[in-house]
């Protein structure tokens, strides 16, 4: 039979502990720094504000690389962020969900490609139903 | 100060965590299925305007779902059980007190949060929950929670009310009882509804203004209570924290009939084995098991079969062997050969704490060990290497392969695995 878990937002993420820093261990007088060691560095820390707005999704296509989003890279998106011109937005463009950078011009909300070859998209409807999530991270596997 | 209780409720809840990810769906019709794909059990607004019914049987709605290109999809509980958690963490931060009261429903306490403007308030909640989660809400708002209820009903109704409706002002109260069915009261099913009818209580109004002496005698108190909320005086606390459950209950619908004795074992035996790891879950032991078996109901055709058996256990228990064990008498008592078994399943009730002292049964047959039937310190350790490592350890009579459900169409894991991450483009 199927199961299924309860998986919370992480209200409390889980750790990944990296130590910032650590004594070697050695059969003798303890090191004094040993002491010091209580923090560890959590990547949700520096990457996700509000769990539960925060979700993460994978680019596909090279028109943003201008932006430093390439192929497969892990996008993190917080869907709680007021959409401000500038930011690289989501948005469900066709019903497609689409990386742009939102810009201001000619007195009206304009969808952009890091590229070119696409024409700028002008937003006639409500931004609240076009945009789906703002940008703030890129993960990119070097 | 006036109490205001909240109501929020995720309209067309596991359509709309679908759509999050498919913004193609949006305003197309959308359903999803049950655990094995056998009825429907969440409609969006253009399937619920074909008139398909909640619940019905996907097979007496095929050829509309075919006409109208319906989009179906098999549930999903991983990503609902985490789409939920998310819209519950966002509503936190909106009342001191709340009450988780279902996947996608939950009450909040608002009594002196937004005293000038709770219409307002009520707004921004709603707008909030579908920028954090994409998920649409209604907010219904009393004094009472059988009145934030009935507000919500109203909410999700009209669309005029945008979503939100406060029924803390008498007179707008009478004015929307009046409209509202009885049935359509929280706590109202079908029966009570209809005994309600006959005795010329059509209204939520009419029964709002019965004397609740008569309700009680004529029903139950719990009825009776129901009369006091209706009319703004608050009898339902808020539960802060989701009381344990009384009764566990693990059943499905099989795909292809079963017809053997030992295949129904094998699958009650699978149901039996996630009751036992749920009510270990919850600390308890259980006093009594119950096994259920059917033909199916819409079958008129072939020949109609419906058991079910109980047994008290002498000493209460959580340890799968010896449930095990029980629900094998059980089955043997209850199973005829010949039919084409469509259903089964297997209840745990009666429970008690496991840190209460047991009480040794006058009847239990002599020497009878409680550690036989009460292995706790091995069941723990089964659960936990379970937890970590899913169906490491299963007990034999479970069978090999675990495969009671199928699934035809079930969308990504979107926010629990790497793997299925939402695809965006850039072009």
């Amino acid at each position: 039979m199927t199961s299924f878990t309860l998986l919370l937002p992480n209200p409390r993420p889980l750790r990944l502990p990296l130590p910032l820093f650590s004594g070697k261990v050695a059969a003798g007088f303890p090191s004094p720094a040993d002491d010091y060691v209580e923090k560890t560095l959590d990547l949700n820390e520096l990457l996700v504000q509000k769990p539960a707005a925060t979700f993460f999704v994978r680019a596909q296509g090279e028109s943003m690389l201008g932006a430093g989003i390439h192929p497969d890279d892990i996008l993190v998106v917080d869907r709680s962020l007021e959409p401000v011109a500038g930011k690289i937005v989501i948005c469900a463009l066709n019903g497609e969900l689409t990386v742009k950078r939102l810009a201001r011009g000619n007195g009206q909300w304009q969808l952009r490609a890091e590229n070119p070859a696409y024409p700028d998209i002008a937003v006639h409807e409500d931004l609240e139903m076009v945009i789906w999530g703002v940008v703030t991270n890129v993960i990119h596997a070097l | 100060m006036q109490t205001r209780i909240a109501l929020v409720d995720c309209n067309n809840f596991y359509v709309s965590c679908e759509r999050v990810f498919r913004p193609d769906l949006i305003g197309k019709p959308v359903a999803v299925l049950s655990n094995n794909d056998g009825c429907i059990v969440a409609r969006s607004k253009e399937v619920k305007d074909l008139g398909i019914k909640m619940g019905v049987p996907l097979f007496q709605v095929q050829q509309l779902v075919n006409r109208h290109k319906i989009h179906l999809f098999s549930s999903n509980y991983t990503l609902y059980a985490n789409m939920s958690a998310r819209v519950m963490a966002t509503l936190e931060a909106f009342a001191p007190s709340m009450e988780v009261y279902s996947i996608d429903e939950a009450f909040l306490d608002l009594t002196g949060v937004c005293p000038s403007d709770p219409i307002a308030y009520g707004l921004l909640i709603k707008k909030a929950v579908f920028r954090a989660t994409g998920i649409p809400v209604c907010v219904g708002m009393g004094p009472t929670k059988t009145l934030a209820k009935l507000a919500n009903f109203a909410a999700k109704k009209w669309p005029k009310t945008q979503g939100v409706v406060d029924l803390s002002d008498p007179e707008r109260r009478e004015k929307l009882l009046r409209i509202v069915p009885v049935g359509e009261v929280w706590g109202i099913g079908r029966r009570t509804g209809a005994k309600l009818d006959k005795l010329g209580i059509h209204s939520a109004w009419d029964l709002a203004r019965q004397p609740e002496k008569r309700i009680h005698t004529l029903f139950t108190v719990v009825l009776a209570r129901t009369v006091m909320e209706l009319n703004g005086t608050s009898c339902l606390a808020l539960d802060e924290i989701a009381p344990d459950k009384q009764q566990i209950i693990c059943s499905r619908s099989f795909k292809q009939p079963i017809t053997d004795f030992e295949g129904l074992m094998r699958a009650l035996a699978r149901f039996c084995a996630r009751a036992a790891e749920k009510l270990r879950h919850q600390q308890a032991l259980s006093h009594r098991v119950t096994v259920f078996i059917r033909t199916s109901p819409f079958k008129p055709d072939a020949p109609h079969y419906e058991r079910a058996a109980s047994q008290h256990l002498a000493l209460p228990s959580q340890d799968t062997r010896h449930l095990l064990t029980v629900t094998r008498q059980l089955l043997a008592a209850i199973f005829k050969p010949g039919y084409h078994y469509q259903k089964a399943g297997i209840q745990l009730d009666h429970f008690q704490p496991i840190t209460e002292k047991q009480q040794l049964d006058l009847f239990a047959p002599f020497g009878a060990d409680p550690n036989r039937v009460n292995n706790t310190a091995l069941m723990s350790a089964m659960d936990q290497v379970n937890r970590r490592f899913p169906h490491a350890i299963t007990l034999a009579a479970t069978g090999l392969v675990a495969s009671t459900s199928s699934q035809g169409a079930v969308s990504p894991q979107y926010t629990t695995s790497w793997r299925d991450l939402p695809k965006v483009t850039c072009q």
